[in-house]
């Protein structure tokens, strides 16, 4: 059959497409076939890859490292989303107030999100040190100082603490968005029916955020599965390997005990993880949104 | 005369076309980075027909990571240095670096120049000798003095005990604690906090036992080790974070630390640096006055890569290197470190460092200073004694000995 299109068009179109196989091919296609050769074979990084079945994936079911970073995973969930949902959302509603310098503000908090890991890691650990400019503070107010990173359950809630600084003007933004294209008439409508600020806001205003809400739900899961510099940085995984992550595993297991192949069977199984997690919270809280 | 010229420029440059070039990595460090520059430098005016190329360990994680990301992507540098006797263990496993026994009579020759033969004895990986040790940095503790003289004391504590009663002098658990007892959480901060004080502890003792693969720390050293990390946080005479720099502003009376700190902290902190005093890691209060207190060598050396283009001709550079005792004088004079070798007291080449404080008072500790166990497991075996004993001694769970015996039993099962 004659294709409808001639030599120059064919190769014009050819041109246009090549530059992103060519990307794909190099940065996903060749990864990808590597992280399956790896994730079945055994590799010390100098001789051949030999073949080792599925028993890379059958060492994680026995692996009680793998087992307790599945803890610290829920653990550092259980604290992250709550608190990223509801700074940001706060951060959304009161940018709606804001009439001056809005721009400014919004570039404020984005700053955070642009900075440093490694940098703003290192201020912190300092800030919440012992006796650090904070504890020293608290000392000098209430007689008490907290151990911020020594105990291991302040440790994770004083990570996510830092995780929800650096995302708050990311997902505010998402959120403010999301806030802005509900249409005013009917909150306008809703007050001349006489609802409240409160009814307002739980019947109107966050069902008709639900998908902002669940792009930044998905976000933040997505995020808790990849922490990796701030407890890398701050308590070494600690204390008592509860902050140890996922990403802190694979990097240990990589590069420290030189078994890539072990680390990258725990890369596939933990993309999996999160992404079962990210369906079943769609399937169960996302809602269809119409404005009609 | 113009045709010699010519004769002789074509000579040279057909030396430098056909010559050998070899990539060499060194450590990130800039006083480490200046040394090896000036040598190189020199050898390639020396040697036209084996050219060096010096660079620094591509900035990553650690120097382990880069050299493995390397390796793996099939670029590794033919010689590096900056290499620990663990790392090198692992890397002598896979079969990534080529044993300088291969270099026969040439080998040995350079060992008796250097001055190093007991030396290299402790880097014997499997029976063979995979790593030239360039440096021996024993870890030794720095005090306060100025603070020290304030709470009465002419010299630092030397015990445990001696060491409480200080405490309870200064310490406040607030904003002033007596030391930094335990060094980081890192796999690596084993080496600067238990196994220094084991090996104080014990006279020098291995705490694993390379052969059995056993741990040996389960005895009654551990025992009085884990008590006193134990008695120290449970007092709050120290703390997990001590925020930056405790020793210079004050916060603590005494921190262990290598040479490196030397010039950095004679530029930072010259009103402290005259204060100083120097002494051994603490030590249980039954060990014996007159008997010479171990401490913990954080040594470091250099490999050739299996992949290495032209093996003979690395050695030669770095045979040249350190055949020449001046070489040395030099590594001194840049980075404070000791060379490792036996010598250093001894050897007139040295005298003019012994007028420096800081360089007098490592020296001293170099026949005393232990290097680590040449494990391949040291990366697991030290992050289990972080997760198992130190963390569950920093945060009190437990009493000290059940602590030490689980700790052991868990070990026990990575070296098995």
């Amino acid at each position: 059959m004659r294709s409808k299109f001639g030599r120059r068009e064919r190769l014009f179109g050819y041109s246009i497409v090549f530059p992103y196989l060519a990307y794909t091919a190099v940065f996903w296609g060749y990864p990808f076939i590597w992280m399956v050769i790896l994730a079945f074979t055994k590799w010390n990084y100098f001789s051949k890859p030999r073949f080792f079945g599925i028993q890379n994936f059958m060492r994680i079911f026995t692996d009680s490292t793998v087992l307790r970073i599945a803890l610290n995973t829920l653990n550092f969930l259980a604290y992250l989303i709550p608190m990223v949902l509801t700074a940001s959302l706060l951060f959304a509603l009161a940018l709606t107030k804001v009439r001056f310098g809005k721009t400014f503000i919004m570039l404020s908090f984005l700053v955070a999100n642009v900075s440093s890991g490694v940098a703003y890691s290192l201020l912190f650990s300092n800030l919440f040190a012992v006796n650090g400019p904070i504890n020293r503070l608290l000392d000098r107010l209430f007689g008490i100082t907290i151990p911020w990173f020594s105990n291991p359950q302040l440790a994770v809630f004083s990570i996510c603490l830092i995780i929800t600084w650096k995302f708050i003007g990311y997902y505010g933004l998402i959120l403010y968005a999301g806030l802005l294209s509900i249409p005013s008439s009917l909150f306008e409508a809703a007050q001349l029916d006489g609802a409240n600020r409160s009814q307002i806001f739980w019947k109107i205003t966050l069902p008709l955020l639900n998908p902002s809400l669940i792009t930044v739900t998905v976000l933040a899961v997505m995020l808790t599965f990849g922490i990796f510099t701030e407890p890398y940085l701050i308590t070494g995984g600690g204390p008592m390997q509860r902050t140890t992550t996922f990403l802190i595993y694979m990097y240990d297991t990589a590069f420290k005990r030189i078994d890539p192949s072990y680390a990258t069977t725990v890369a596939i199984v933990t993309a999996l993880t999160s992404y079962v997690i990210v369906m079943l919270i769609r399937k169960f809280f996302e809602k269809e949104v119409s404005f009609v | 005369m113009k045709k010699l010229s010519v004769l002789f420029l074509i000579v040279m440059v057909s030396l430098v076309s056909f010559a050998v070039k070899l990539t060499f990595w060194t450590a990130p460090n800039a006083f480490q980075e200046e040394f090896w520059k000036t040598v190189v430098t020199q050898w390639n005016k020396l040697r036209p027909d084996i050219q060096i190329e010096v660079q620094t360990i591509p900035a990553a994680g650690s120097s382990e990571e880069a050299i493995l990301s390397a390796i793996a992507a099939g670029n590794a540098p033919d010689f590096s240095e900056n290499i620990f006797s663990g790392f090198a263990a692992q890397l002598a496993e896979i079969g990534a670096i080529y044993a300088f026994d291969n270099f026969g009579a040439d080998f040995q020759k350079l060992i008796e120049t250097r001055k190093m033969k007991s030396i290299m004895e402790s880097w014997k990986i499997k029976g063979r000798y995979y790593v030239f040790p360039i440096y021996s940095n024993p870890m030794i503790f720095w005090w306060r003095g100025d603070i020290l003289k304030n709470l009465g004391y002419k010299e630092p504590p030397r015990t445990y005990s001696e060491i409480y009663e200080v405490s309870k002098k200064f310490a406040d658990g607030k904003k002033n604690f007596t030391m930094q007892v335990i060094s980081g959480r890192n796999w690596w901060d084993r080496w600067f906090d238990f196994i220094t004080y084991y090996y104080a502890a014990t006279g020098g003792k291995p705490y694993i036992d390379v052969e059995k693969r056993k741990v040996n720390f389960g005895d009654e050293a551990g025992k009085a080790i884990t008590q006193f990390i134990y008695t120290m946080f449970q007092n709050k005479w120290t703390a997990v974070e001590l925020g930056t720099n405790p020793f210079y502003n004050g916060t603590i009376l005494a921190k262990i630390t290598g040479p490196w700190e030397v010039n950095w902290a004679k530029e930072t902190f010259p009103k402290v640096v005259p204060n100083i005093w120097f002494s051994a890691p603490p030590v249980p209060d039954n060990y014996p006055k007159d008997k010479p207190i171990y401490t913990f060598a954080d040594t470091k050396g250099l490999v050739i890569y299996s992949t290495c283009k032209d093996k003979k001709a690395a050695f030669e550079f770095i045979s040249w290197v350190f055949s020449n005792v001046q070489n040395d004088v030099l590594w001194i004079e840049k980075t404070q470190m000791p060379p490792a070798r036996e010598d250093l007291t001894t050897n007139p080449a040295f005298a003019k460092f012994m007028n420096d404080k800081f360089f007098k008072a490592y020296a001293s500790f170099v026949p005393y200073a232990v290097p680590p166990a040449l494990i391949d497991k040291t990366i697991d075996l030290q992050q289990a004694m972080t997760t198992h004993l130190i963390e569950p001694l920093m945060y009190l769970k437990g009493k000290p000995e059940d602590i030490l015996s689980k700790a052991v039993k868990e070990i026990n099962k990575i070296l098995f």
